[in-house]
């Protein structure tokens, strides 16, 4: 009885809402030691210091060649003969910076690329999206097909095309009715046929335009040095990766329940229409993403840059890219200071992605995550 | 009358009308369809106005020799498999560089999939800092193509050429190596495994810079692929004492070995189509070259046709252990 009385909780005080009572407990000593002392939270411990000293191991691998750089383009020339400097500058100098800002262009090379950049990217992610929309949601006949050479284009490397890319865009004509509307088709060796071909030119000798001016001579019209050859390729989702992206929103859209559209064909709304006010609205953090994937690789692309832009008229990014004049030099540290000359420079064109990838960089993961990806 | 004309008729309607809504139903499907093929019309026009006419030019210069004449044009004349002779027999280089390039695919594809896939999984664990720690990893995807590769490439020219010349000083600029491969080796040598293995993971170690940079998208795609895995089978797994470990290769492995599939293929093709590739580097410079635009061609698309046998071959055996989920 007595027993069975202290081992009930004793109130000690006792008021409308709360309750406190006093019983035994096991003491503070013990409960640790329950607690901590096992091999289940050891374990744990141990993992998650593992965990922690690896990501931040490979955060440090990523980041590092980033520092290196920084630290270098704030050195002047004496550090990079100095041993005893190694990634904190000595002689502390804005040099660098100063001349490539000065004597590279880089201004309008910063307008003209975001200008392509911005164009391209914006176009190709509205492309895209319309056909992998089409692609995932609709079903007719070849729709495997079309998206087997969506793939197609993805693997084909671009360096193949090289040659015939630069010539398709040089004297660029779709199926020869350019030149056959300007006078240049020809039909083998039958005379009377060419005569009559070669007097149907609907645009005169070409006017002031100079680009039918070049129409006419060379029956064809040259889109080189211009943006029209990446517009036309993104306005046809041929551009970049554009078959990663067409992949990558294919799977997002086929995430998307049918039910919604369903239901707003219901309420008799059309198919592009569902699209716009639907679909889209839905899936703008996978656009972002594309975009911003779209954006920084045309950024820093410099083989389409430098297979359509042969002369220097327009300046692009990769013409930043260069020694200064006022910074060459026969100095001893030549071959560490040109490296650390061209690293600033990449650090001057990543400079605006770095800070959009800062904005942007959540709905990365998100698109991504909520695009439910699936392999089938 | 009028009106019960009316419901006679309306009454017989779904009567004498029942093969034609089958026709009706088929003709929505076509409606549809036709939107498809409005949706699909931007790259069906450029795949066949751009597209196939770059690839059969390219094929066709593959074949032929072009001379720029000056004020006409050029000319195409047809040469046969004289490029391809060329780029095979004559050409010292090619094939010593095919054969380099095709062994460093066999050894980046397996050491990219294998890191993403561990990357993806630890940072698709709850802790704190995960947000920054993804946001690092992600960083590569965004910044490390293009102009960086060119720019790295020039750099690492020059830094060679220092290092050479001080090499018998106190090489202090090859400060820049993150660990020492000896001590690797030394490490490993302990362990009694075949030197195969050693020779992999030291490689694997030096590399470690190149392939974080390169397996970025293959992160992004694995994370998607666990996230898409329903939780309610971890916790039953975990009601049924299953350990992380087991874990891993009951559940998490099979729901992602098509992520799995995916990524390999997507990692041959982008691995063999960057510019730092030995092959593709190899071309590129063929390119300035006398006649050099068309063997190139020529040897690109004798690259590309290998890449895809490998490609097939691979998705072919890979995909007999795939497990797809039953969907209802």
């Amino acid at each position: 009885m007595n027993a069975q009385e202290s081992m009930a909780p004793k109130i000690k005080k006792e008021t409308k809402n709360k309750i406190k009572v006093e019983f035994e407990r096991t003491p503070l000593k013990e409960r640790l030691k329950a607690k901590f002392i096992n091999t289940a939270f050891i374990g744990n411990v141990v993992w998650y210091l593992f965990r922690f000293i690896l990501l931040v191991g490979i955060a440090y691998i990523v980041l590092f060649p980033f520092y290196s750089k920084i630290a270098g383009s704030f050195m002047s020339k004496e550090d990079f003969v100095d041993v005893t400097v190694m990634l904190i500058p000595k002689h502390f100098s804005l040099d660098i910076y100063k001349f490539i800002l000065l004597e590279n262009n880089y201004f309008q090379a910063f307008g003209n690329t975001l200008l392509l950049a911005g164009s391209t990217a914006l176009i190709q992610t509205f492309i895209c999206c319309l056909i992998a929309y089409g692609l995932a949601k609709f079903k007719f006949k070849g729709a495997k097909l079309i998206f087997g050479a969506v793939i197609l284009t993805m693997v084909v490397p671009h360096q193949t095309l090289q040659l015939s890319l630069f010539m398709h865009f040089r004297f660029f004509d779709v199926f020869g009715i350019l030149g056959f509307l300007s006078g240049n088709a020809s039909v083998g060796n039958v005379e009377w046929l060419n005569n009559i071909l070669a007097s149907i030119n609907i645009f005169g000798d070409g006017g002031t335009s100079k680009l039918l001016q070049g129409l006419v001579a060379d029956g064809g019209i040259n889109l080189n040095n211009t943006f029209w050859p990446l517009i036309v390729l993104s306005l046809t989702g041929l551009a970049f990766k554009n078959g990663l992206y067409i992949f990558l929103l294919r799977q997002f859209f086929r995430g998307v329940p049918d039910e919604l559209e369903e239901s707003a064909y219901i309420d008799g709304s059309g198919t592009f229409r569902t699209f716009i006010q639907i679909i889209l609205p839905l899936s703008i953090p996978m656009m972002i993403t594309v975009f911003l994937f779209a954006f920084s690789w045309q950024w820093t692309d410099d083989f389409y840059t430098k297979l359509f832009f042969t002369t220097t008229k327009t300046v692009l990014m990769p013409d930043v890219v260069a020694i200064p004049k006022s910074l060459e030099t026969n100095y001893a540290g030549q071959n560490l200071y040109y490296p650390a000359i061209r690293n600033t420079c990449g650090l001057l064109i990543m400079l605006p992605l770095i800070i959009m990838y800062l904005f942007c960089q959540k709905f990365l993961v998100q698109g991504i995550e909520r695009s439910g990806l699936t392999a089938d | 009358m009028t009106n019960e004309l009316k419901l006679n008729q309306t009454v017989s309607v779904p009567q004498n009308k029942a093969p034609k809504k089958k026709k009706r139903i088929a003709s929505l499907d076509k409606k549809k369809a036709r939107a498809g093929w409005f949706f699909i019309l931007p790259f069906l026009i450029g795949f066949v106005a751009v597209y196939l006419p770059i690839i059969f030019d390219s094929i066709k210069y593959s074949f032929s020799r072009i001379k720029i004449v000056s004020g006409e044009g050029f000319t195409i004349e047809n040469v046969g498999f004289a490029n391809y002779n060329e780029a095979l027999f004559v050409n010292p280089d090619f094939v010593k560089t095919l054969v380099t390039g095709l062994k460093e695919l066999a050894f980046d594809i397996p050491a990219i999939i294998l890191f993403s896939l561990f990357m993806a999984v630890l940072l698709n664990q709850k802790m704190a800092g995960r947000a920054v720690f993804r946001a690092i990893f992600f960083i590569p995807v965004i910044l490390s193509t293009g102009l960086m590769e060119t720019i790295n490439a020039a750099n690492a020219v020059e830094e060679m050429m220092e290092n050479e010349s001080i090499a018998d000083g106190t090489g202090e600029s090859a400060a820049a190596q993150i660990v020492s491969a000896i001590d690797i080796e030394q490490l490993f040598s302990n362990m009694k495994v075949g030197t195969e293995l050693v020779g992999y993971v030291v490689q694997m170690i030096n590399d470690i810079y190149d392939i974080v940079n390169r397996s970025g998208v293959q992160m992004l795609i694995f994370l998607a692929g666990l996230q898409s895995i329903s939780p309610a089978i971890y916790e039953s797994c975990q009601m049924d004492g299953a350990t992380g470990w087991e874990t891993f290769w009951k559940i998490t492995f099979p729901m992602i070995s098509p992520m799995i599939l995916v990524n390999a293929v997507y990692t041959i093709i982008d691995s063999f189509t960057t510019d730092s590739n030995t092959v593709m580097k190899f071309i590129a410079n063929q390119y300035t070259a006398t006649n050099g635009q068309e063997v190139s061609s020529a040897m690109a698309w004798m690259y590309f046709l290998i890449v895809i046998l490998i490609v097939a071959i691979f998705a072919a055996i890979f995909s007999a252990f795939v497990f797809y989920q039953r969907k209802d």
